[in-house]
């Protein structure tokens, strides 16, 4: 996997273009409910969390979608490079786990130089694969080289 | 929750791309770089969920609230101090199993009246 900026004319329908992995803490947690106004409980309250059913503290979505949407930009070293960005939330992320943002060409247009990515956020827990982000598309395009 | 508030909008609010608001999204998604990172448009996106969450005619009990499904739409990045203006509406309102199903559009527009990004979050309340 090239460690430099994807190019358009280096894809391929398949291929595996991204693997950013970032260990989530507690503090990361509370730094982002701070900066995105987002101050849910769920996020930062040990007793409420368990109160409703989870076993602590859960990450905001939006955290995981940020690290992915930031993994997506950072590897094509243009954050206007990113058009659109859908993503559905499957699994809560529980604090000291490593998310791992994941993406794959599923679809290019050399006319407009635009590519759709399949992208996904994993997690190992307990032996198994577990996806706070699934089923989950990415739109990206690119100047002209 | 109220279903009847399908097609809701809220009043407009102001949102400024504040350049301290942004080093510490930034330094809380991880992005190193020195660019606004594109899902900022959360945090304009807060300028009005506080208004929806806390509005009694809904009747949304944000203690059963899981965040479902999130779209962006970027038509163009964010410019470091810009002013913007953000409306929010209620664009559906489900009931399926139990759960509620909201999911609110926001249009971010600049001065000009030119459309930043279109947010679609989908919350779950989930049966009580």
């Amino acid at each position: 996997m090239p460690q430099t900026a994807f190019r358009f004319e280096d894809l391929a329908v398949g291929d595996d273009v991204l693997s950013v992995s970032r260990v989530v803490t507690s503090d990361d947690v509370k730094r982002y409910a701070d900066a995105s106004g987002d101050q849910n409980p769920l996020h930062q309250d040990e007793d409420f969390a368990r109160g409703v059913g989870f076993p602590g503290i859960i990450a905001h979505g939006m955290f995981t979608m940020g690290h992915l949407a930031t993994s997506l930009t950072d590897r094509l070293g243009d954050p206007s490079g990113l058009k659109r960005l859908a993503v559905q939330f499957r699994a809560p992320v529980f604090m000291g786990e490593t998310i791992v943002a994941e993406a794959r060409v599923k679809a290019l247009d050399p006319r407009t130089r635009t590519a759709v990515l399949d992208v996904w956020v994993r997690v190992e827990r307990g032996g198994t694969t577990e996806y706070p982000i699934r089923k989950s598309e990415a739109v990206v395009g690119f100047a002209e080289s | 929750m109220n279903a009847a508030l399908e097609g809701k909008v809220y009043p407009d609010a102001t949102f400024t791309v504040d350049e301290q608001r942004v080093a510490l999204f930034r330094q809380a998604v991880g992005e190193a770089g020195p660019v606004v990172p594109p899902t900022f448009a959360t945090v304009a996106e807060f300028a009005v969920m506080p208004f929806i969450v806390g509005d009694a005619e809904l009747g949304l009990d944000f203690t059963r609230v899981v965040h479902a499904e999130q779209e962006y739409e970027w038509h163009r990045p964010f410019r470091m101090g810009e002013a913007l203006t953000v409306r929010s509406r209620i664009a559906s309102i489900r009931q399926k199993a139990g759960n509620g199903f909201l999911t609110i559009e926001t249009e971010v527009r600049d001065q000009g009246g030119d459309l930043v990004v279109v947010a679609r979050a989908t919350m779950i309340e989930r049966a009580a």
